[in-house]
């Protein structure tokens, strides 16, 4: 007690600096549309970035941007978009934009893919990887219809039921594909901070080619392929809405690459 | 300093003196079941099951070893089942959704991961009553309390973090960035180091407990791994990690973390208890349904067991 005392001053000065040692404010820019299921999902992402960066002292904040005012917009870390596939690659491909992580969260465009541009990255699973896994359920299910989601309310494995759940709870919605997307676009970059405490475009940009180690909460690490896309599985689901198997199916070679194009060649 | 030493040994010696004799039972919870299979580690037989309650998963010993303690998530509870008898003799109430927990060896006191809430509750088992519950990240689980009593750890699996609270005074005095999905967590004997597993980021991390920070991290080269329950040999030379869906034990040197053996078990293997005298390693392979022992001197396995459905987690009174 007494020695508390006696540095107690010592303490007073010491103690604010060290906690400013670890302190982060990152601003995430986002264009797209401010209701609706991918803006939840960028909603839900924040509130556990917050959560997670507490702990540290790092505050993160999602700065809505307007389409027009992008060319007069400073991106610090990353660029998010919920857009129609002309605008990501009108932005995706401008000089303005090259050191700049940006990232695609709901179109499934191959074309966007093939483009193959050094700075895009998308997080939906494109139409090609969805009729991949189609055919694989079709080849041994020949007579059982379904369809293919990136994501499902029901989904349990992996902890993915602790994010629906957690997701209902907050958002007062199910989780859908477009939802997922927008969390697992802005946890990631969130996660990255937190892991590198860097928070640079540039810095971002190479680590989430080369580096990211990311927990989508569906099983395997979830990173990038050569062009650009999100490793990940698929949900096969029937008319009455019910999960029914995983994409890649057994038996099919190469993993979770086996789902649509990887590389650029 | 001198006199807290003694304390510290008095309270050690005081808890040995009490040991029960031991039942050599295996406990494992079968998580799809909501059974408790009871195993003859003598002979490696199932002896009995007992029904436990919804969803069990996490389970441990008092620090007497005459009680066991099994996290019934589902029920919200803590089922406190009699060593010897195999009664159950009272459920303690432990929060929403406790998926596994710790238990102070000093205090006796049982720290719970509460997933759903991100929270960690302390729970005094004898009085059932709620102590503290303390704010951790998103879907904690792994606990563990180091060997003096001072310090819970808890990992919080969708914030890849450590949580390091002290019991004392229920607060976390620091919060580790480690590896993607934080799953188990165990110390070395005296306390000094504790070892983090991370499942997608597929690394162990070693802590080290005076400065409260990471000061090593590694892969584990096996294939598919996946990383989840962890323990350090007796003399604190190895430690043995299960790789989930890489269906092994992993061994690694516990300074240097390099891979030293790798021994294949059963499927998507979770929960690991290791004999006190550190010759045997137990697991819960939950696909295959069956308990693996694993001669950790042979670097092999020598049996195995069939148990209920999804076994998660085993404890060992010996």
């Amino acid at each position: 007690m007494y020695h508390l005392k006696k540095y107690g001053l010592f303490l007073f000065f010491i103690w604010p600096q060290w906690l400013m040692a670890d302190e982060i404010e990152v601003t995430m820019h986002y264009v797209g549309p401010t209701e609706g299921q991918v803006w939840l999902g960028v909603q839900q992402g924040l509130q556990e970035a917050n959560l997670q960066g507490g702990f540290l002292g790092q505050k993160y904040q999602i700065e809505v941007v307007e389409p027009d005012a992008l060319e007069t917009t400073e991106i610090e870390t990353v660029l998010l978009l919920a857009t129609d596939d002309d605008y990501i690659m009108k932005v995706a491909q401008s000089e303005q934009f090259a050191a700049i992580p940006v990232i695609n969260l709901i179109s499934r465009s191959d074309e966007l893919r093939e483009s193959c541009l050094p700075n895009l990255f998308h997080i939906t699973p494109s139409d090609e990887m969805r009729a991949d896994a189609l055919a694989q359920w079709q080849e041994k299910n020949p007579d059982k219809p379904a369809n293919v989601q990136s994501w499902h309310e029901d989904f349990v494995k992996f902890a993915a039921s602790q994010l629906n759940n957690r997701f209902k709870k907050s958002q007062g919605e199910a989780m859908t594909d477009q939802a997922w997307a927008g969390w697992a676009g802005t946890k990631m970059i969130a996660d990255s901070v937190v892991q590198t405490m860097q928070y640079d475009a540039e810095f971002m940009l190479n680590h989430l080619k080369t580096d990211l180690v990311f927990d989508g909460q569906k099983g395997d690490n979830a990173n990038f392929r050569e062009n650009g896309q999100l490793r990940q599985i698929l949900l096969l689901v029937d008319n009455d809405n019910k999960i029914v198997a995983e994409a890649p199916l057994r038996g099919f070679k190469g993993g979770l690459d086996s789902l649509g194009k990887v590389t650029c060649k | 300093m001198k006199f807290k030493t003694l304390l510290l040994s008095s309270l050690i010696l005081a808890s040995t003196a009490a040991l029960a004799e031991p039942t050599h039972r295996l406990f494992a919870t079968n998580e799809k079941d909501n059974t408790v299979s009871v195993i003859d580690s003598r002979t490696n037989k199932v002896e009995t099951t007992i029904d436990i309650g919804q969803r069990p998963r996490g389970i441990g010993l008092s620090p007497d070893q005459t009680m066991l303690y099994v996290a019934i998530s589902e029920d919200n509870a803590i089922a406190v089942v009699d060593v010897k008898t195999l009664e159950v003799i009272k459920t303690l109430d432990a929060g929403d959704d406790p998926e596994t927990f710790g238990v102070n060896p000093v205090s006796g006191h049982i720290v719970i991961s509460n997933e759903d809430d991100g929270e960690a509750t302390f729970l005094d088992p004898k009085s059932g009553e709620k102590l503290a519950v303390v704010q951790v990240g998103i879907e904690p689980e792994g606990v563990a309390v180091s060997p003096t009593g001072k310090y819970a750890l808890v990992t919080s699996e969708s914030s890849n973090m450590v949580h390091i609270i002290e019991t004392t005074k229920y607060e976390a005095v620091a919060h580790l960035v480690v590896g993607a999905r934080p799953r188990g967590l165990a110390f070395n004997s005296n306390g000094s180091l504790a070892y983090a597993t991370s499942e997608i980021g597929n690394e162990v991390a070693i802590i080290d407990m005076e400065t409260l920070k990471v000061i090593k991290k590694s892969g584990i080269d096996v294939e598919n791994s996946k990383p989840m329950d962890i323990k350090v040999s007796p003399d604190d030379k190895m430690l043995y990690v299960t790789t989930g869906r890489g269906n092994s034990v992993a061994f690694l040197d516990a300074e240097t973390l390099e891979l030293k053996g790798n021994v294949p078990v059963g499927k998507r293997v979770w929960g690991l208890d290791l004999s006190k005298d550190g010759s045997m390693i137990y697991t819960a392979d939950g696909v295959d349904g069956t308990v693996s022992v694993v001669d950790t001197a042979k670097q092999e396995r020598i049996k195995t067991i069939e148990v209920g459905s999804f076994p998660w987690g085993v404890a060992l009174d010996d």
